[in-house]
């Protein structure tokens, strides 16, 4: 493979990935109970009248916006996971994080307590977090991915039987929109919520930006990365608490949508073509977006009349992924 | 102990049921060529982390340059010294020369953009391992001879004085052991590099080194040039070994023939 050929492959990657996320927000803009089209959607856009730009301003555009921002914070949190325990199962919903986010959103609600969603999520995956680490630990210092993993299978477990105990015992319609908002639900965003994700997520971007070249020493192991000047055990728990946040960021507006973390690494460095972390990051910002994006719009409109919450859509979507996933490590004797 | 150099004073490694170097001290040759040589489990793996800052001391010290290495500030010790570790694993799919230029890190300010500086020195470590050819091919792709010379481009590309190594000849044939360390020690002639290697193999150890240091299952046997280290009765008492000491009729160097 010549160097001006794969650099060209990279490039055509980076088009298409970017052109299905454009793809995705445009069919999100369009498709619902009205159809608007992109003419409307442009006009709207310009004179700021019309239905296109009721859709953009009110209908549809804040939800499919926090839509972007949930599957990119989501899609990156994922990404650094995998990246850090190498194994394509490590992801903050796979590993319970985003559960305990949701978790202790659920706990805020029902206890009423006056703390802003995003801190609540924040804390619960940082417990979540705590927690894995905790029960995994074993006194040589080296755990195995696989067990880190089993383990936050279980508080993932954990943390949802107790939100579902919290749910039972909440009055009838607050115990419905919580069971909704549990389920990963995108309808009615507004603007708040954009401004959150995208406020948030962009000032946690550029934190984990600045880890990026810790993160592609660790990559060749703790020794070579030590030998290469990085402080190995400050910047593993610098990206795992960047990892975390980022899931509960996107947790605080759209719920515990489940797999869109696991999956948009895989295929953002798929379909990017790309290797380095910082690449790999990106892409699965990209690709996170353009799953949670697509899955709003077919919860949307796969049943007439009926609105599903996204986290239905991503859960068959990624719940196959996962399967295949889990007989590859058995194949691989791993499991 | 000097001020120059790497050196160890009354240097101890291990815990206290298991202590693998007891007060070692002394001083690696600086532009030279060492080899660390003994039998399995000696410990010489080991020293050569506690070199490299890898292992905390139980008590002693390692110095460069006078300095405690222990309290010298992390990017300044990788801009002084490098070090492969035994059997790296690359991450799926990395390239070599994504891998290459990783080596720049310490000497890139956090938000300095890639400079002409580190692609002419990425592009000389590619070249000095032989495999400009291959930059742009995935790591896994290569055999176990050019990967590990990527490896070895990795750490030339940090452009160290000091280089160390953990058995760089492992998994490779003769021909690729020969090639590994003929670079390295052309590394040191060419740039001064102290080069600092655990190796397995004796004759080849004596072939290519400047400097011997010989441990034996109870700590140091003996340290200094080929010509004063190898000799039966070091031999005899470091690995338990009979054998021959007879000039390499090449090198006319010692050669060891065991029997």
């Amino acid at each position: 493979m010549s160097d001006e050929g794969s650099a060209r492959k990279v490039v055509g990657g980076w088009l298409l990935l970017g052109g299905l996320l454009a793809v995705a927000i445009l069919l999100s803009l369009m498709v619902g109970q009205i159809m608007i089209t992109p003419a409307e959607l442009l006009r709207g856009l310009m004179t700021g009248t019309g239905p296109g730009s009721l859709t953009l301003r009110v209908l549809r555009g804040p939800s499919t916006l926090t839509a972007v921002g949930a599957g990119a914070v989501l899609g990156v949190s994922g990404a650094i996971f995998q990246i850090l325990l190498r194994n394509p199962l490590a992801a903050p919903d796979v590993m319970g994080f985003m559960s305990g986010a949701g978790c202790a959103v659920v706990a805020g609600v029902a206890f009423g307590l006056l703390i802003p969603l995003p801190i609540l999520a924040a804390m619960g995956g940082l417990v979540a977090a705590l927690l894995v680490a905790g029960l995994a630990f074993h006194r040589s210092g080296r755990q195995s991915p696989l067990t880190l993993i089993l383990v936050g299978i279980g508080i993932g477990f954990f943390a949802s039987a107790v939100s579902s105990f919290l749910v039972l015992r909440m009055p009838p319609q607050e115990a419905a929109d919580a069971q909704r908002w549990l389920a990963g639900s995108l309808t009615a965003r507004n603007w708040g919520h954009v401004l959150q994700v995208f406020g948030l997520g962009a000032l946690l971007f550029v934190v984990l930006a600045l880890q990026v070249r810790a993160m592609a020493l660790l990559e060749l192991g703790d020794e070579l990365a030590a030998g290469l000047g990085a402080h190995v055990e400050r910047a593993r728990y610098g990206l795992i608490c960047t990892g975390v946040l980022l899931a509960a960021v996107g947790v605080a507006v759209a719920g515990p949508v489940p797999f869109v973390a696991m999956m948009a690494g895989p295929l953002g460095m798929r379909i990017a073509g790309v290797r380095h972390p910082a690449s790999r990051l990106t892409a699965a910002a990209i690709a996170g977006a353009t799953i949670t994006v697509l899955a709003e719009v077919i919860s949307r409109s796969a049943i007439p009349g009926l609105q599903l919450p996204v986290g239905v859509m991503t859960g068959i979507m990624g719940a196959p992924y996962l399967l295949w996933l889990l007989w590859k490590e058995v194949e691989a004797g791993e499991l | 102990m000097t001020g120059n150099g790497l050196t160890t004073t009354s240097l101890t490694l291990g815990y206290r049921e298991r202590v693998v170097i007891r007060e070692l001290s002394i001083a690696v040759p600086d532009q030279r060529v060492t080899s660390i040589l003994g039998p399995n489990g000696c410990g010489k793996s080991t020293f050569l982390k506690a070199l490299a800052r890898l292992i905390a001391p139980a008590s002693g010290h390692v110095r460069l340059s006078g300095h405690d290495i222990g309290e010298i500030d992390t990017r300044t010790l990788a801009r002084r010294l490098s070090i492969l570790p035994q059997s790296p694993k690359a991450p799926e799919g990395i390239t070599v020369s994504d891998l290459v230029r990783r080596g720049r890190t310490p000497w890139r300010g956090l938000l300095a953009p890639w400079s002409e500086e580190d692609a002419a020195i990425c592009a000389q470590a590619l070249e000095q391992v032989g495999l400009s050819d291959l930059a742009e091919r995935p790591i896994d792709e290569l055999s176990g001879g050019q990967r590990q010379r990527a490896w070895i481009a990795l750490v030339l590309a940090q452009n160290t004085p000091y280089l160390l190594l953990d058995e760089p000849t492992t998994w490779l044939d003769l021909t690729h052991q020969l090639e590994v360390l003929s670079l390295l020690q052309k590394r040191n002639r060419d740039h001064g590099t102290t080069v600092i290697t655990v190796l397995h193999d004796l004759n080849l150890a004596v072939r290519f080194s400047d400097h011997l240091v010989l441990f034996g299952g109870n700590g140091l046997v003996a340290e200094g040039t080929p010509e004063v280290v190898i000799t039966p009765d070091n031999l005899q008492a470091a690995f338990g070994l009979k054998a021959l000491v007879m000039p390499d009729p090449l090198t006319g160097r010692p050669m060891i023939v065991p029997y």
